[in-house]
């Protein structure tokens, strides 16, 4: 993880060699991630390479020299060797024992945060874990205790059962988040937690238990700081769920859900970054935590963010807690409304709904995947609401974009935005079984914007989900244009070609949606009154 | 909330129609897969370039090595590059610490609990009489218990603590020291001596009757010994300075009547 001071944008232009084909490698791998999960579980946890006393590591120099993997034996065997030295510094008492002890624990935290694969598997074989405990003991020096925390903090960012090696320190690295410990200490114990709180739902529950979070809670207090960012992080791991009890303690601390408004109002793009990730979280676990947290006019701080950053780090996470509150509270919904026609309420500005749709476009605009696909998601969910979001939405600039995606974009992309033009063509249905009504205007000029062919795409696809949503709009089309053109015009798209293709497919549902639009609209009588 | 069509708006024939609802996805679902893997994916790649950032900044690390400001405390030997460095290390430093016994501790909540567990006669006494007083080092838990193994088998089955926790440690004393006390141990309280050997490291006052009882509890409280432990060496101050050691204490044992008060 970065240090103090360094901006996310510093990466650019420094790439060493071997870092772009180390990236590019990773890059590749992250197309298969949904399969491989171990992998992503690896991902949630950091790396430090260089300390949170950053800069003051005489020895940054000999660091950098160590850009390429080592042989692997060797540096398993100095690992070993250095263990060593560490248990016999522990055990000596006496003058010099503390220098001895820090020199032993900072060559074996060399050895562990050098190489691409650092040997953890050796250092916990040779026994380092117990004497690393000891090194966090009261009343240590500083500097033991922060290359104790970093040797611990590496081990834990390795597999799943090296993490659980730490086991025996979590106590101790909770205690040296409190108050009166130096910050480089406490941060460097918070990436610690952090990377041990990324494994897994198990670990979660023991930091938990053991009161981890009010201490990291209070670390996100102050304004600015490497170590507000590292706690933040931590903070988001130990709350990710997917139980909400975590979640659920977070907005009980006193002062939390200021903090998290005054840093997503105010705060450089890093730590904005995680405090939005504990957003996401929070959005998504906590009602309680959601409906504070529009009170406190989040939304609106969440679309300034989505107005003004370019990052997409910090993207990411903004658009997804957006997503969260409109998902999950109607009264999301009514600000992004309200906004625009209350002029009464001050506390609401009155462009947040023309702003909401602006941002959303943005995002729709961006080269970024991810970007792309959930601000469909969010604008299918506007989408959802009342009749004046659908005219909000469809007289937006986001118009275009979506037609234009629906043809060009890639199936998961297609699907969503599937979901966006679908829901501006029918009003929500109260309940009972109203077939649901459809807004002809709507429709109408979506259909002329050329969407049908992407309709009809969809339900060519293996994806029995796509498939439904193509049927269902063909539907729509059928029973809504205007004077019967429904018919003609999915004919001239292939329609009937498309939907013929499920007379004897396999899943029973698609075959009867199928079967039953081509009865109703393309029977014996088709074509007759030409 | 469901996905986006529902069945109960199924017609006459039998058709899911489409019915606008919004949907709603839990944090570790597939569907934010690929916006999570950019999170991580980007977040390494700062750690393996920052390493390269570095080279720049040690201009930056050679020029500040030389202006560090020395801990005025007498008896620390801290030497801080920066008056933020500075203050966090007087904060940890000299704020936190054990007037008595120089402990030094993250919070001040661990160091009260310190305090009472370990120097506080008015402690003990209630635990002689049967209180429940070492409460839970778990900051919002509450609960407390009447001697120190309880609180620690408390620990260890809700909070998921080692078995190997130790939240005091005895000091570890030198051989000299060792036989000193032995000597002086033996005649005064050979039914204590039996009890420390089976907990070494535990601290436990388990006579609760009368004040007889009381007092020679009070005297195998071996907190503040002037020997350092291993893992404290060097931080405590002023040893010898600031207060009276125990051992000399001891020299005076229950001859005296007066209730021994907190010692300094």
């Amino acid at each position: 993880m970065a240090d103090v001071g360094s901006a996310s944008n510093r990466r650019d232009p420094i790439k060493s060699s071997v870092g772009n084909v180390a990236g590019q490698r990773r890059r590749q791998q992250a197309v298969t991630v949904a399969k491989e999960r171990r992998e992503s579980l690896v991902r949630a946890k950091r790396l430090c390479r260089v300390g949170t006393n950053g800069g003051d590591d005489e020895d940054a120099r000999v660091e950098n020299e160590m850009m390429i993997d080592e042989e692997q034996p060797v540096l398993e065997s100095q690992t070993v060797k250095a263990v060593e030295e560490l248990k016999s510094a522990v055990q000596s008492q006496g003058k010099g024992a503390m220098q001895k002890r820090v020199t032993a624990l900072r060559e074996l935290r060399r050895l562990l945060s050098k190489s691409e694969f650092p040997p953890i598997d050796a250092a916990l074989t040779a026994g380092a874990i117990p004497l690393l405990v000891q090194c966090l003991s009261f009343g240590s020096p500083d500097e033991q205790l922060l290359e104790s925390a970093w040797c611990l903090t590496n081990i834990a960012a390795g597999k799943p059962e090296e993490t659980k090696a730490l086991l025996p320190a979590l106590p101790l690295l909770v205690a040296h988040l409190g108050e009166k410990s130096s910050a480089p200490v406490a941060e460097q114990c918070a990436w610690a937690i952090g990377n041990v709180a990324g494994e897994g739902e198990e670990l979660r529950n023991v930091l938990l238990s053991q009161g981890a979070l009010p201490p990291l809670a209070r670390m996100i207090f102050p304004d600015k700081g490497s170590t507000v960012r590292t706690a933040a992080w931590a903070l988001s791991n130990l709350i990710k769920g997917p139980e909400s009890k975590a979640a659920a303690q977070l907005v009980r601390v006193d002062g939390i859900v200021d903090a998290i408004l005054r840093h997503l109002k105010k705060t450089d793009e890093e730590i904005a970054t995680e405090i939005a990730w504990i957003v996401v979280y929070l959005s998504a676990l906590s009602d309680i935590a959601t409906s504070m947290l529009l009170k406190g006019g989040i939304l609106q701080l969440l679309v300034e963010r989505l107005a003004t950053s370019n990052s997409l780090q910090l993207l990411i996470p903004v658009l997804r807690s957006l997503g969260n509150f409109v998902s999950v509270d109607p009264k999301a919904m009514l600000t992004i409304l309200v906004g625009g026609q209350n002029t009464e309420d001050t506390d609401i500005p009155d462009q947040i709904s023309e702003n909401v749709t602006n941002v959303l476009a943005k995002c729709l605009r961006s080269e970024h995947r991810v970007l792309k696909k959930e601000a469909a998601w969010v604008l299918s969910n506007i989408a959802a609401g009342s009749i004046e979001h659908k005219r909000m939405i469809h007289s937006s600039e986001a118009m275009p974009l979506l037609l234009r995606l629906l043809s060009t974009s890639p199936f998961d992309i297609k699907k969503e935005v599937a979901y966006v033009l679908g829901n501006l063509c029918v009003e929500s249905a109260e309940g009972g079984d109203a077939r649901p009504r459809i807004i002809q205007e709507h429709l109408v000029s979506i259909v002329s914007g050329g969407c049908l062919r992407g309709f009809i795409d969809l339900v060519r696809s293996p994806d029995i989900e796509a498939a439904r949503l193509g049927l269902q709009f063909i539907e729509l089309v059928l029973r809504g244009m205007p004077n019967g053109e429904g018919s003609k015009l999915v004919e001239g798209e292939d329609g009937i070609d498309a939907m013929e293709r499920f007379q004897f497919h396999e899943n029973e549902e698609l075959r009867v949606m199928a079967n039953s639009l081509v009865d109703k609209y393309f029977g014996e009588d088709y074509g007759i009154n030409e | 909330m469901a996905m986006g069509m529902a069945v109960d708006t199924v017609g006459e024939l039998g058709f899911p129609y489409w019915n606008p609802l919004r949907r709603r996805f839990p944090p570790d679902s597939p569907f934010f897969a690929s916006g999570n893997v950019e999170r991580e994916l980007l977040a390494k790649q700062v750690a393996l370039d920052f390493t390269e950032d570095e080279i720049n900044n040690l201009q930056i690390i050679v020029e500040t090595e030389s202006r560090r400001i020395s801990c005025p405390i007498v008896g620390c030997p801290e030497r801080l590059k920066s008056l933020d460095n500075f203050e966090d290390h007087y904060k940890a430093r000299h704020t936190a610490s054990c007037s008595v016994c120089s402990r030094v501790y993250p919070t001040s909540r661990l160091l009260s609990i310190h305090i009472s567990e370990a120097h506080d006669s008015f402690f003990q006494a209630k635990v002689a009489r049967g209180y429940d007083m070492y409460e839970c080092l778990v900051e919002g838990c509450g609960l407390k218990f009447k001697n120190y193994k309880a609180r620690h088998r408390h620990l260890v089955d809700k909070h998921k603590f080692p078995t190997t926790f130790e939240f005091f440690k005895r000091t570890q004393l030198s051989k000299k020291r060792r036989e000193k006390l032995q000597k002086q141990r033996v005649p005064k309280l050979k039914h204590e001596e039996d009890k420390e050997e089976a907990s070494s490291d535990a601290m436990e006052v388990e006579d609760k009757a009368s004040l007889d009882g009381l007092v020679s509890a009070l005297s195998t409280l071996t907190t503040s010994d002037t020997t350092p432990s291993n893992v404290s060496f060097g931080r405590r101050h002023g040893r010898g300075l600031t207060f009276v050691p125990r051992s000399v204490h001891r020299e005076k044992p229950t001859n005296s009547s007066s209730t021994p008060g907190p010692k300094t």
